[in-house]
């Protein structure tokens, strides 16, 4: 359908997953964005005959082999964020670039939600304020991909 | 203005729009389902265990390309060091030995004599270990769990169970092992209990990870116990695990209160997980310790047998020294 289109979608997961694999500690570690998720919700915007929510499913696998937990908890949790995206997908053309981040912020805190109540179930303690940084360094980095001039298909806020 | 949407909506390919295929309220439906299915599977049961193997080893040159930016920046930096700075390190490095190989020539006549009183009061001899240094590759990424991976594994013939040491005291313990790294759990993390004995009396009592801070909690204890803030804690060894004496924490609060019968006893661990990058993976011989098991169990039977008729006795060589 689109060769060009499915090449970068699987080199710009590949490069974020090789981002979730570099050797984060500390405060990086605590901040780190959830890349995939990222890049995930931009493909789902941009092509979704391409990355769907079995796509998603997927790459939660992959980024439940990298953490080393229970396998299929990050898959869960990409899948129900990968479902809101998919619901909302078609009403975005009309988002500007600020509702645009809101709804990303939403579905990061989603995915982060979710994960949260499953490793509560596994028997992990509750996690604290700390745990919800990602969502927001995400969001900052989508911003910042905006401003790079990445085609998110949000209408800039002045149209 | 309208232009310009018109021309969006033109780049647009129109089957892109509408996704075709199941709703994917279908699709969350399936996809939920397969997940947690995985969830309860790896959970409950063992058999993903062998397919993450396999599927980490895929990772690996992922892993090495990850890696790649840290470590040239390590060796650059390291190349970089000011010359004083290398010949001082030297030098405290040689003053170390020196002291260390002091110690360690006690050590052996320790050894020497400790077998020997052994010998007379026959009782087993301590377990054997073997210890390979490893070094931390990067720190686990799951938020929720404390773990560090170690560039050993089951080449290197690490198995898991194997105690993990620094300098300074006991980090954590091996859970899983793949074929060029493993897992090691840290003594912080909760779902870890390690037994340990007060350095300074003996008291015998079991740390659990706190989880959230890099502490260690000493539960159900009574308010009236002997411990103290300030009291180093060490491995007792009767896990068979840990080899027994490494420093494990050190005591900072000691709380008794009137509403509880137990008393709260907070320790900080002794070794340093984010100071240090070289780890030891000390494994203790497991013949040798189920040997011990046989004869702590079956401690009649044995004696009667090299009384009454001493070749026996030399079908099991490691006991042949015990009734001398």
């Amino acid at each position: 359908m689109h060769p060009s289109k499915l090449q970068s979608l699987c080199l710009s997961l590949l490069i974020a997953y090789i981002a979730i694999l570099l050797p984060w500690s500390g405060i990086g570690l605590t901040l780190r964005p959830d890349f995939l998720l990222l890049v995930i919700i931009f493909w789902m915007i941009r092509a979704p005959n391409l990355c769907n929510i079995g796509t998603a499913w997927g790459v939660g696998l992959l980024m439940d082999l990298a953490s080393g937990g229970v396998f299929g908890q990050y898959a869960l949790a990409y899948t129900i964020a990968a479902f809101f995206a998919a619901t909302y997908q078609r009403r975005l053309v009309l988002f500007n670039h600020y509702q645009q981040l809101l709804y990303v912020f939403l579905l990061l805190l989603t995915s982060q939600i979710s994960l949260l109540v499953l490793k509560m179930f596994t028997g992990s303690q509750p996690a604290g304020w700390q745990y919800f940084l990602p969502s927001i360094s995400g969001v900052l980095l989508w911003r910042i991909a905006l401003m790079l001039g990445l085609k998110t298909g949000a209408r800039s806020s002045g149209a | 203005m309208i232009k310009g949407f018109n021309h969006k909506l033109e780049q647009q390919p129109a089957p892109a729009f509408f996704v075709r295929g199941p709703s994917s309220f279908a699709r969350l439906a399936f996809f939920s389902a397969l997940s947690i299915a995985l969830i309860a599977t790896d959970s409950r049961l063992q058999y993903l265990a062998a397919l993450r193997q396999d599927l980490v080893a895929l990772l690996q040159p992922l892993q090495t390309v990850a890696n790649a930016p840290a470590q040239l920046y390590r060796n650059t930096d390291e190349y970089f060091t000011a010359h004083h700075n290398l010949l001082n390190q030297n030098r405290q490095f040689k003053q170390q030995l020196l002291k260390q190989d002091a110690a360690l020539q006690r050590l052996s006549t320790l050894m020497l004599e400790n077998e020997h009183l052994r010998n007379l009061l026959q009782a087993n001899k301590a377990l054997e270990e073997s210890s390979i240094v490893g070094e931390i590759v990067h720190i686990g990424r799951d938020p929720f769990t404390k773990k560090v991976i170690v560039n050993r594994g089951d080449n290197d013939h690490v198995v898991a169970g194997a105690a993990v040491v620094d300098a300074v005291g006991v980090i954590g313990q091996v859970t899983r092992t793949y074929s060029g790294s493993s897992e090691v759990t840290l003594i912080t993390d909760t779902s870890l209990a390690i037994p340990i004995q007060v350095e300074r009396n003996g008291l015998r009592a079991i740390a659990f990870g706190h989880g959230r801070d890099q502490t260690l909690d000493l539960p159900f204890l009574p308010a009236n116990v002997d411990i103290r803030r300030g009291d180093v804690l060490v491995t007792s060894g009767i896990d068979g695990v840990y080899p027994a004496g490494l420093k494990v924490a050190s005591v900072t609060e000691v709380k008794i209160s009137a509403d509880s019968p137990f008393a709260r006893i907070v320790g900080v661990p002794t070794g340093g997980v984010e100071n240090h990058s070289q780890v030891l993976l000390v494994s203790l011989a497991h013949s040798e310790m189920w040997e011990g098991d046989e004869v702590i169990t079956t401690p009649k039977p044995s004696t009667k047998r090299t009384r009454g008729k001493p070749a026996p006795a030399t079908n099991n060589p490691s006991k042949i020294h015990a009734p001398q």
